[in-house]
């Protein structure tokens, strides 16, 4: 596997629509590769015994909430490609996890239930802490407060983009306006 | 009633496989059940338990069974799950 799987999941997300990468073995067209590929990681990560088996499975839970989520909120409505980035590697002892969807983001996404948030930063918050669902009335959105905590608990690390808005998120979550727009959302999960 | 959550899979994540998980169990293992009668919900041999599979499955089992009890949850991501939806789906159990 690449050492540098952040460049490749933020040269996905951020390149031309006609150059992005859809034959790679990072690439997940639909849920049901995300969830084999998911599968595969849960016992590479088993097998490498670097991670501890209870994290182990924890960490898997936060991958598949935010990979499912993309698939979630952006199904029948991608923009340009359809599916996710998805790609794990071990670096300097640590295990990194990069998921990266082109779809809709979460503002455009919740603005839609509660359209008096105003920015990307707002709705990060909102995504991270509030009782809300992209796709009310149908009861959903557990994900992301799911994974807060569980990032909380187990002391791992999540930098979580969308739009012009990153929350980095360890003991606590802390939201700043970045220079950039990212178009989706791109997490890069530590642990 | 036992309902063996591993027999649906290891690693459990998104919400159609939970909505395929909960129509089989309502079909198959629930059909006729009186409403009062015990459930046992295992979770036994599951390595990986995502709210939003479990929020299809348990949370509506629980609103269909007035008697639930939940067997094996030592696992970290069952726990957390399961925290989640007493938090955010309003899980009783």
């Amino acid at each position: 596997m690449s050492n540098d799987i952040e460049k490749l999941g933020y040269d996905w997300i951020t390149a031309d629509s006609e150059k992005v990468d859809v034959v790679g073995d990072y690439y997940c067209q639909t849920r049901d590769i995300f969830q084999a590929r998911l599968n595969k990681m849960v016992d590479d990560l088993l097998m490498n015994g670097n991670i501890k088996t209870e994290k182990a499975y924890l960490v898997s839970a936060v991958a598949g909430e935010i990979g499912n989520n993309s698939f979630d909120h952006n199904l029948g409505n991608w923009d340009d490609v359809m599916g996710i980035f998805f790609a794990y590697d071990f670096v300097d002892n640590k295990l990194k996890i990069v998921l990266a969807d082109r779809g809709q983001g979460i503002l455009k996404t919740l603005k839609r239930v509660k359209p008096e948030l105003k920015n990307d930063s707002e709705v990060l918050n909102t995504a991270f802490t509030e009782r809300i669902s992209g796709r009310a009335p149908e009861a959903r959105g557990n994900g992301l407060k799911f994974s807060k905590e569980s990032i909380k608990r187990e002391n791992m690390h999540l930098v979580f983009t969308s739009g012009n808005a990153q929350a980095e998120l360890n003991k606590e979550m802390e939201i700043k306006q970045i220079d950039e727009n990212i178009k989706g959302c791109l997490a890069i999960l530590t642990v | 009633m036992k309902i063996e959550i591993k027999k649906f899979g290891e690693v459990l994540i998104s919400r159609p496989a939970g909505r395929e998980a909960y129509l089989a169990a309502s079909a198959y293992l629930l059909k006729d059940i009186d409403r009062n009668e015990l459930i046992e919900i295992d979770f036994s041999g599951v390595k990986v338990l995502a709210p939003s599979w479990a929020d299809e499955v348990v949370t509506k089992i629980a609103e269909d069974f007035k008697n639930i009890k939940l067997l094996n949850t030592e696992n970290s991501s069952v726990q957390a799950t399961l925290k989640t939806l007493r938090d955010y789906s309003d899980l009783k159990i």
